[in-house]
């Protein structure tokens, strides 16, 4: 994003991967300038404490560097990957659990519908994010907050909340069918 | 479940999302181990899932994040293991020339040592002040991302498609408008221009002349985005880019490029 050079800013996820493989620090810099600001903000909304967001940051990018060659483009997106093991990560962290199983730049597939690598795309999709979760029913709206910022299953939403499980499920459910709706991009 | 299809479709993103928990979530890991159609429909609840993120509020990380991660990777680089020193000792037999033996090479090591941390800090001193630099940087373009945002999200924006008109260039566009707040957002890729010319946006009001709402050279097939404040609450009846001279002009003059009705 900001802070990369001209020549930087143009290079594909994957080409940057390829370079830290060889061992290129400024691919790492690049990568880290283009998603450093998407990263720490889901890891301080899920954990409000500045520190620990900071820690889990620089662990995640050196966890690149380290592993990059496991990396398979083919397999999802280098911006899924990390969302997923930031958002895992800060969770466990939350909820004093080892880090989640999942984790690994080997195992479950992401798919993102969109495109990150640039700032432009970023900011779109700020705002169509935004945008359909304003669009739900406040209670709708809530239960997906406690289950993506907070890690909360339906039986602990339902615990946290006093609300009956079958409401929060059809909650979830009709959330979670919007917002499929919505992200079509 | 197990055995068959989760029978909802929603189940994919509530698993993704970590919500299932009790037999719900067993049954559905369980099919999911062995059946490949699942496992592709759970990538894309789990791409979609992730998308919450973008929900978090901005922040940026201290810079010093950066400084440390870096240093963190450059300590694991493989070394070159420098040679050491040998210092071979005067053959001279006297006192003081083996003082000055000992000496002369200590003073050289604190002289390159000053030397280099004087380097070093005039180094660290120019990665400080890029570093601010990238920060302020950073800190604008955030807060253009919130309005941007703000923008997309306010229920009284409105889209406009910009189409390109007979005989021109091809190209696309596409403007954000909001009114009462005087703001709009422009994305299009157009062709590049000659070097003395330059795109003009404008917004053709409902009354009036039209007002310049931006002057842009795009380079070869990259899309230009920029954010324009207008004056609040003109009603808009159509945007249009012309081609003029560059700088761009009070009032356009050349060719128009594109134009887009406001519905």
């Amino acid at each position: 994003m900001t802070g990369e050079t001209g020549t930087e800013s143009r290079a594909s996820d994957a080409a940057l991967v390829a370079r830290i493989i060889q061992r290129d620090e400024s691919a790492l810099a690049a990568l880290y300038d283009r998603y450093s600001g998407m990263l720490s903000s889901v890891l301080n909304r899920i954990l409000r404490d500045t520190q620990a967001a900071e820690e889990i940051l620089q662990d995640i990018f050196y966890q690149l560097w380290r592993t990059a060659a496991q990396f398979d483009p083919s397999r999802g997106s280098l911006p899924g990957w990390l969302l997923v093991i930031a958002r895992n990560r800060a969770i466990s962290r939350l909820r004093r659990h080892n880090p989640a199983s999942g984790e690994s730049l080997l195992e479950n597939t992401i798919v993102l519908p969109a495109t990150l690598e640039s700032t432009i795309a970023q900011q779109q999709l700020i705002g169509k994010v935004k945008g359909a979760l304003d669009n739900l029913p406040k209670e709708q709206r809530a239960a997906i907050e406690l289950a993506y910022f907070e890690g909360l299953t339906h039986s602990e939403i339902a615990q946290r909340t006093g609300d009956p499980l079958g409401t929060v499920k059809t909650r979830l459910r009709s959330a979670v069918e919007t917002l499929k709706r919505n992200f079509k991009i | 479940m197990s055995g068959t299809h989760p029978t909802r479709e929603e189940d994919f993103d509530l698993y993704a999302l970590g919500a299932l928990d009790g037999d719900e979530k067993v049954a559905f890991e369980s099919h999911l181990a062995s059946c490949a159609g699942c496992k592709e429909k759970l990538a894309e609840a789990n791409g979609r899932i992730a998308m919450l993120a973008f929900a978090a509020p901005a922040t940026l990380p201290s810079p010093g994040v950066k400084e440390r991660l870096m240093r963190q990777v450059a300590a694991t680089t493989p070394e070159i293991n420098a040679s050491s020193a040998r210092i071979v000792p005067e053959s001279s037999e006297g006192i003081f020339a083996r003082w000055w033996g000992l000496l002369l090479p200590l003073a050289g090591a604190f002289a390159l040592a000053a030397l280099l941390l004087w380097l070093h800090n005039g180094q660290l001193e120019r990665q400080i002040a890029a570093l601010r630099g990238t920060i302020q940087e950073q800190a604008s373009k955030i807060a253009q991302a919130h309005e941007e945002a703000e923008l997309m999200s306010a229920r009284d924006t409105v889209v406009v498609s910009l189409a390109v008109q007979k005989n021109q260039p091809q190209g696309t566009a596409r403007v954000l408008y909001n009114s009462r707040r005087g703001m709009l957002v422009y994305n299009g890729r157009l062709a590049p221009v000659a070097s003395d010319k330059s795109y003009q946006l404008w917004l053709v009001p409902m009354n009036g002349a039209p007002i310049s709402a931006g002057v842009f050279n795009p380079v070869s097939g990259e899309m230009n985005s920029m954010m324009v404040k207008v004056p609040a609450g003109i009603a808009a009846k159509a945007f249009a880019v012309t081609l003029e001279p560059a700088g761009g002009m009070p009032g356009p003059t050349g060719p128009m490029i594109l134009v887009g009705p406001v519905s």
